[in-house]
């Protein structure tokens, strides 16, 4: 008898039929509406912005993986994806410098320093964004400068001009993205359909959004007992500046965020109460995004919660 | 004097300390908002590495093996305190931006590695040597990521500005995040530059970790 036995393909044997390809440009047509509503709201600046961004990001990504010698895979959309999520949260005034320079480090210093696809340990867009901020913070403030807007950044209103200014913000000019913020960022009402779109296509766990959120809700009601004539109530920080976008579009990221259901929960509730807790004490009047950073970094943490194995009895 | 010259050249790029020995990082992360900062820790420590290096190789057989670890700490602390009296007689501007960090100088890794993995085996000639050499690649390291961190996070190099009129200073190289992703940076640098010059694979597959011998990526090719 001559020939093996028994042969087995490589793994995996059974595929489900996902592919990193399918999610990410899922993921770039949920964020369509928060682009559409970007570009009605703030015109041909935000339309430069978003194609500066999202085409640095490619060629950041093409170039460092011809460095490394990969065969390129930016046809999978995340390094696109990853741009205009970063150029979501710049002013639409930023200038070409500061979107390269944020790109660049989103890209090549978020993400390929640490080996590609799927090993940042934050995530790459926020930290993009974070040293543009810790950088040049004046030139992202959206108040100093988007001075042609007919709106006012609901949450400086909140920090400077105290609680009856922040209420001014009708709920459904928040929604309807009637606010100044990051271009995309502040547009909730796109952000909260092209993220149901996400959690219903299963390429979002609906844990993480919804933890993220009511752990903001929840500490906002605590601050507003604490404080009832300072305090905003809990539904303008959940429209106000950019926590719908980051609740969907930047928490949930793959790489970055824990597996487990009770981790993602947990995580999901740290990042929401951190948000509270710097919006309302730091210096900065937004902040979803220096919150996520930080539970970015609790994720290896939060991954140390183990599921039960799957045939192990209940106890 | 081929062995004062080994001595003395190894400390440059074959074992320069915050790159290659990744020893002394807290002041190399610390220090180094500017480049004159750096360049005044670097002559500091060149000073202490120097006389300790001597003064430990030459009582070496003096120091009972059980307490040499503190032998080598109040040689070294002594020396720390004439340099931070000196420089609060002549330096002063520079002492108080290098702060906390003249004093813990005594407990630098580089001073105490030196002592323990050279001076205590070797002459006092080639103490002094491997001394200089380790401390002068400790100040260009330091010189040259304060440079770096100046030009880009300030726009100006030894508090001259040059670069173009307008540069937006990227501040946030000179905070703290900014010092270790520019080490880091660095570091993958040095060890580009080292493979390039090598280009040599390691002996077999089996010295390298479990990890890499299936993936390999990183000395095929």
């Amino acid at each position: 008898m001559s020939g093996p036995l028994f042969t087995v393909s490589a793994p995996p044997h059974w595929h489900s039929g996902r592919l990193s390809r399918q999610i990410f440009w899922e993921s770039i047509l949920a964020l369509s509406p928060v682009l559409v509503m970007a570009v009605i709201g703030y015109g041909l600046p935000a339309v430069r912005v978003l194609a500066l961004a999202g085409a640095a990001a490619v060629v950041v990504e093409a170039v460092c993986e011809r460095l490394q010698g990969r065969e390129l895979d930016v046809d999978n959309g995340h390094a696109l994806l990853t741009g205009l999520v970063f150029a979501c949260l710049l002013p639409a005034a930023a200038p070409w410098w500061l979107v390269l320079v944020g790109v660049g480090v989103a890209i090549g210093v978020g993400k390929h320093v640490f080996g590609g696809l799927g090993t940042s340990p934050v995530v790459p867009a926020l930290l993009g964004y974070a040293v543009c901020q810790i950088s040049w913070p004046g030139l992202l403030r959206y108040d100093f400068v988007q001075l042609d807007s007919l709106f006012s950044w609901p949450l400086a209103d909140l920090k400077y001009y105290g609680r009856a200014a922040a209420e001014a913000h009708g709920y459904a000019d928040l929604l309807l993205g009637r606010q100044l913020g990051g271009l995309g960022a502040c547009q909730a009402g796109a952000a909260l359909a092209g993220g149901l779109f996400l959690v219903a296509r299963g390429i979002v766990p609906w844990r993480i959004p919804v933890f993220f959120l009511a752990g903001l809700a929840a500490s906002a009601f605590a601050y507003q007992l604490a404080y009832p004539d300072l305090a905003a109530d809990p539904l303008f920080h959940l429209l106000a500046g950019s926590t719908l976008f980051a609740a969907f579009f930047l928490a949930p990221e793959m790489a970055c965020a824990p597996a487990g259901r009770a981790a993602m929960a947990g995580y999901g509730l740290l990042a929401g109460v951190l948000v509270m807790i710097i919006r309302a004490y730091g210096v900065w009047p937004e902040g979803t995004t220096f919150a996520i950073l930080l539970a970015n970094l609790t994720t290896p943490l939060w991954d140390r919660i183990r599921p039960r194995a799957f045939g192990k009895g209940r106890a | 004097m081929s062995g004062f010259g080994k001595e003395f050249t190894k400390g440059l790029w074959r074992e320069i300390p915050p790159f290659r020995l990744v020893l002394g990082l807290c002041p190399t992360l610390a220090v180094t908002k500017a480049a004159d900062n750096g360049l005044g820790m670097g002559l500091a420590v060149i000073f202490v590495l120097v006389l300790s290096n001597m003064a430990i190789s030459a009582i070496r057989n003096l120091i009972p093996n059980k307490v040499r670890i503190a032998c080598f700490i109040v040689v070294a602390a002594s020396l720390v305190v004439m340099v931070e009296l000196i420089m609060q007689a002549y330096a002063y501007p520079l002492y108080q931006k290098l702060g906390i960090f003249v004093p813990l100088i005594v407990v630098n890794c580089i001073i105490l590695g030196r002592a323990e993995a050279f001076a205590a085996r070797n002459g006092v000639i080639d103490s002094m040597a491997d001394g200089l050499g380790i401390g002068l690649g400790y100040t260009v390291s330091l010189t040259f990521l304060g440079g770096l961190r100046e030009t880009f996070g300030a726009g100006t190099l030894f508090g001259q500005a040059v670069m173009p009129a307008g540069y937006q200073p990227l501040g946030f190289m000179v905070e703290a995040p900014g010092a270790f992703i520019c080490l880091g940076l660095l570091l993958g640098l040095m060890n580009l530059v080292s493979r390039l010059q090598g280009r040599k694979s390691p002996a077999s597959v089996s010295e390298l970790p479990a990890q890499c011998r299936a993936c390999g990526s990183c000395y095929r090719s």
